[in-house]
C-alpha cells in the first residue's frame, strides 16, 4: 500500500507534476506516493518528471480513463 | 443522381468515409465537433484529413488543424515549462537542505528554464565558495585561538581570567605551579580572592570593581602578596587588564619574591661595604694609636728593672699585640690595606695540594678532607696570603661546625657564567670565572644566622672563641678580587660556600712562554681552504717552522712520500673533499708508522686515540699542542 494518495483526476496537464512537486518537500525519502490522474498526457508527464528528479516508477496502471502510478520518493 | 461521383453511388450509409456526399453535411460536422472536444482535452494528435468540396466546411477543417497543431507547441511549451520549474524547485529543495551536490539541469529546450538553471548553478557555486570561505576563516580562528591558548598556557608566566563576581573562570600552568592548585579544583570553583592575602584583599577588591566602571580608575601594574595552596604568602607583580567586550579580566601574575630577596642582599651588601669602609677607618686609626702604645710599653719595658712591674708592662705589650692583630684583621677586611703591586700568577691546583698537607692537623682526625681539583692547572693572579686567609677562614668555620665530625670537601673549577644566571644574580656578570666550592656536613645554619654571618663582629661563638670577623674578612678578600660568595646552608644538614673570582685573561696567554713553541722542524699542513692553510703556515713560519702545504689528501700522500724523512708532523683537515681527513692520517701512517699526525676541525670532535685540535682555538694553543706532540709529551 502506498503511504499517501493523491487525486488529481480533472487537473488537466501540466497541472499534477507542478502540485507534485509543490507536496514534495513534505515527503520522506523512500516513501511511496500513488497519484491518480486523468488528463491523457498525464502518463508522459509524469516520466519525464520522474526521470528528471530520479525517482523511481513502481507501476502504471490503467483504470478506463484514469491512470494510476505508483513512484517511490 | 447519375453522375454521382462517389465510386461507392448512393448518399448515405456509403462505405466511403471520407466521401463528401457519402455522409451528411451534419455528420462531418458532429466529427469536427468530436476532434474539437479531443484537442481541447490536450490530445493535439488529432487531425481532420476530409476533403469537403463545401467550401466553408473545408476552412473549418483548415482552421482545427491549424489550432490543434498550434495548440501543440503551446502544450509542448509549457509541459517542458512545468517539468523545467519542477526540476530547479527540487534542486533548490535539496540546496536548502544543505546538499549542495544538488545540480540544476542546464539542457531545457526553453530558454529561460535553462537559464533558470544555470543562475541556480552560478548561486550555489557562489555559495559554496563563500562558505568554504567563512569555512577557512573558522580554522584559522580555530588556529589562532589554539596559538594563543599555548603561548597564554606556556608563557612563563601565571596567567588567570576573572569573572566579575571573582570566579576564576581560567588558568594557565604556571599560576598551577605558582599556587599549588590544579586547573580542575580552581577553574569555576574557586574565587580569586581565595588567593590573596588577607591585607591585600581590601585593595584587590577596591581595583577589581573600579577597574569594571572604568578601566583607567584602577592601576593596571601592582605589586600583591600571593597565598598559595600551603599557606605560604609569596610576592607577587599583578598587571591586570579588562578582556574586551567583556567584564572579565585577565591578570598576569609574576612571583617577585625572588627579586624581593635579591633586592634586600644588594642592600646587604652596600651594608657591607659601607661597614667596611668604617671599620677600615677605625681599624687604621686605632692601628696608630696602638703603634704608639707598643712604642712606649716597649721603651717603659726596658727602662724598668723592678721585674713585677716589668712584667706588668709585658702584659700591656701582650695586650697591644693582640689588639694590633684584631686592628690588622680589620683592615684586611675593609680592603684599604695596601694592595702589593707584582701579585705573583699562582698554580691553585699547587696552592691547594700544599696547602691541603696545612690544613690537615687543623680539622683534626674525624674530619674527611676530600679535595677536588681539576686535570687542567688554573692559574689565577692572586696574593698568596689572601687565598691562605680565605681558606683558613673557611675551613675552621667548618671545622667548629662539625664537632662530631663529617666530610669538609673543597673543589676547584673553571665556570662560565652565562647571561641567565647573572640574571637570578644581579651581582654577578656573565663571563668566565674560576669557582671554589667548600662544602661540610656540620651544623648548618637558620636563615636569620645566614643573613648575618659576613658581618664583622657577628658570631654565634662564645666569647673569647670567635671574633666574628672571618667571614667577614672573606668577604672583603673576595671583593678586592671583584669576585663573589654564596652561602648555601641546611640546618643540620651543611654548609657550602662559594666563591666566584672573574678570569680576566686566559691562563695561556700567561703560562705559555713565546720561546717554548718555537720550533725548527717541517710540518706538513693539509686544508682545502686556503685561507686556513695559508694561516696556520705563516703562524707556524713565525714561530721558526718549515712548512709543505697540501690542498687535499692526494697531493699531501706524495709531499709525504718523498719527505718522510724530513717532516716532523703533519696537520690534517678532518673534512676534505676527496680523501677524508682519517683516510690521510692513515695512508700517511703506512708509509711511516711512527709519524706523527694532529686532525684539525672547525668545530669540536672527539675520536678515540687520535689528537684532534678545533681550528678556532688560539694559535697559541695550537702551537703548544704541536710542541708537545712533537718532543713527545702527548
Ligand atoms: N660552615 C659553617 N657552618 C655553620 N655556621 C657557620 C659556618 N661558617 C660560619 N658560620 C656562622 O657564621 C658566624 C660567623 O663566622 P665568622 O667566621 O665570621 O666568625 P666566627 O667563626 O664566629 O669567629 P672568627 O672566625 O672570627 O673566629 C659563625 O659564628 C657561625 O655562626
Ligand atoms: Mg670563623
Amino acid at each position: 500500500m502506498a503511504d499517501r494518495s493523491l487525486d488529481y483526476c480533472g487537473l488537466k496537464c501540466p497541472y499534477p507534476i507542478l502540485k507534485l512537486s509543490a507536496l514534495y518537500p513534505q515527503f520522506k525519502q523512500g516513501e511511496i506516493i500513488e497519484v491518480i490522474a486523468d488528463c491523457p498526457t498525464f502518463e508522459k508527464d509524469i516520466k519525464a518528471w520522474a526521470s528528471k528528479l530520479n525517482k523511481t516508477i513502481l507501476s502504471i496502471e490503467k483504470m478506463g480513463n484514469k491512470l494510476k502510478v505508483t513512484i517511490r520518493i | 443522381m447519375e453522375n454521382h461521383p462517389c465510386p461507392y453511388g448512393g448518399y448515405l450509409k456509403c462505405k466511403n468515409f471520407f466521401c463528401e456526399y457519402g455522409n451528411a453535411l451534419s455528420e462531418v460536422l458532429h466529427y469536427c465537433c468530436d476532434v474539437l472536444e479531443k484537442i481541447a482535452q490536450g490530445d493535439t494528435s488529432q487531425k481532420i484529413d476530409i476533403v469537403v468540396e463545401r467550401n466553408a466546411v473545408q476552412k473549418l477543417i483548415n482552421s482545427i488543424n491549424k489550432v490543434s497543431e498550434e495548440l501543440s507547441e503551446i502544450i509542448e511549451l509549457t509541459h517542458e515549462l512545468a517539468i523545467g520549474i519542477c526540476e530547479h524547485f527540487d534542486v533548490l529543495r535539496r540546496l536548502q537542505e544543505g546538499d549542495f551536490s544538488a545540480t540544476a539541469s542546464e539542457d531545457s529546450s526553453v530558454e529561460v528554464v535553462r537559464m533558470l538553471g544555470q543562475l541556480i548553478n552560478k548561486q550555489r557555486d557562489r555559495f559554496v565558495e563563500y562558505i568554504n570561505k567563512i569555512k577557512e576563516q573558522h580554522q584559522e580562528l580555530i588556529q589562532s585561538y589554539e596559538q594563543q591558548k599555548t603561548i597564554i598556557s606556556s608563557i612563563g608566566v601565571a596567567v588567570i581570567v576573572v569573572e566579575e563576581d571573582m570566579t576564576i573562570e581560567y588558568v594557565n600552568e604556571e599560576f598551577e605551579s605558582l599556587t599549588g592548585y590544579t586547573k580542575k579544583e580552581v577553574e569555576g570553583k574557586m574565587k580569586w580572592t581565595e588567593f590573596i592575602a588577607p591585607e591585600m584583599l581590601h585593595k584587590m577588591i577596591e581595583y577589581h570593581k573600579l577597574r569594571r566602571i572604568n578601566p583607567s580608575l584602577a592601576p593596571r601594574q601592582y605589586e600583591s602578596k600571593l597565598k598559595d595552596r600551603n599557606g605560604k604568602i609569596k610576592d607577587v607583580l599583578l598587571n591586570v587588564e579588562m578582556l574586551p567586550y567583556t567584564k572579565k579580566s585577565i591578570a598576569s601574575i609574576i612571583d617577585i619574591s625572588e627579586r624581593k630577596k635579591i633586592q634586600e642582599q644588594l642592600i646587604h651588601s652596600q651594608k657591607m661595604e659601607s661597614l667596611g669602609f668604617l671599620s677600615g677607618r677605625v681599624a687604621h686609626e686605632f692601628n696608630n694609636i696602638l703603634t704608639a702604645v707598643l712604642g712606649f710599653s716597649g721603651i717603659l719595658y726596658s727602662k724598668i728593672e723592678d721585674p713585677q712591674l716589668k712584667n706588668y708592662v709585658q702584659k700591656i705589650i701582650e695586650a697591644s699585640e693582640r689588639a694590633r692583630d684584631l686592628s690588622k684583621k680589620l683592615l684586611l677586611f675593609s680592603r684599604k690595606e695596601e694592595s702589593k703591586e707584582d701579585i705573583q700568577e699562582i698554580s691553585l691546583n699547587k696552592f691547594l695540594n700544599e696547602f691541603s698537607e696545612f690544613l690537615k692537623p687543623v680539622i683534626g682526625k674525624d674530619i674527611e678532607l676530600k679535595i677536588n681539583l681539576p686535570e687542567e692547572e688554573i692559574f689565577y693572579k692572586i696574593d698568596r696570603t689572601h687565598l691562605e686567609v680565605i681558606f683558613m677562614n673557611l675551613v675552621t668555620n667548618a671545622r667548629d661546625a662539625m664537632p662530631k665530625g663529617g666530610e669538609l670537601s673543597i673543589c676547584l673549577k673553571r665556570v662560565s657564567i652565562d647571561a641567565e644566571y647573572s640574571y637570578t644574580h644581579p651581582l654577578v656578570m656573565p663571563g668566565e670565572y674560576l669557582l671554589i666550592i667548600l662544602s661540610d656536613t656540620g651544623i648548618g645554619m637558620d636563615e636569620q644566622t645566614k643573613q648575618k654571618i659576613f658581618e664583622p663582629f657577628f658570631t654565634t661563638k662564645p666569647k673569647g672563641k670567635g671574633t666574628g670577623l672571618g667571614l667577614s674578612t672573606v668577604f672583603g678578600l673576595v671583593k678586592k678580587y671583584n669576585g663573589h660568595i654564596h652561602v648555601y646552608s641546611e640546618i643540620s644538614k651543611g654548609t657550602t660556600f662559594k666563591i666566584y673570582l672573574p678570569i680576566k685573561e686566559t691562563k695561556l696567554k700567561h703560562s705559555i712562554d713565546k720561546n717554548a713553541l718555537k720550533g725548527l722542524e717541517t710540518i706538513l699542513i693539509v686544508d682545502d681552504d686556503e685561507q686556513t692553510r695559508g694561516y696556520i703556515s705563516s703562524m707556524l713560519k713565525d714561530y721558526g717552522y718549515k712548512v709543505y702545504e697540501a690542498k687535499d689528501g692526494q697531493e699531501a700522500l706524495k709531499i709525504f712520500e718523498r719527505n718522510k724523512d724530513q717532516i716532523a708532523l703533519s696537520l690534517v683537515d678532518l673534512i676534505m673533499p676527496g680523501i677524508p681527513g682519517i683516510e690521510v692520517m692513515r695512508q700517511i701512517k703506512k708509509i711511516k708508522p711512527e709519524a706523527k699526525v694532529i686532525i684539525i676541525s672547525g668545530h669540536p670532535v672527539k675520536l678515540k686515540n687520535i689528537i684532534t685540535v678545533e681550528k678556532t682555538i688560539s694559535p697559541e694553543e695550537i702551537l703548544f699542542k704541536i710542541r708537545n706532540m712533537i718532543d713527545g709529551k702527548e
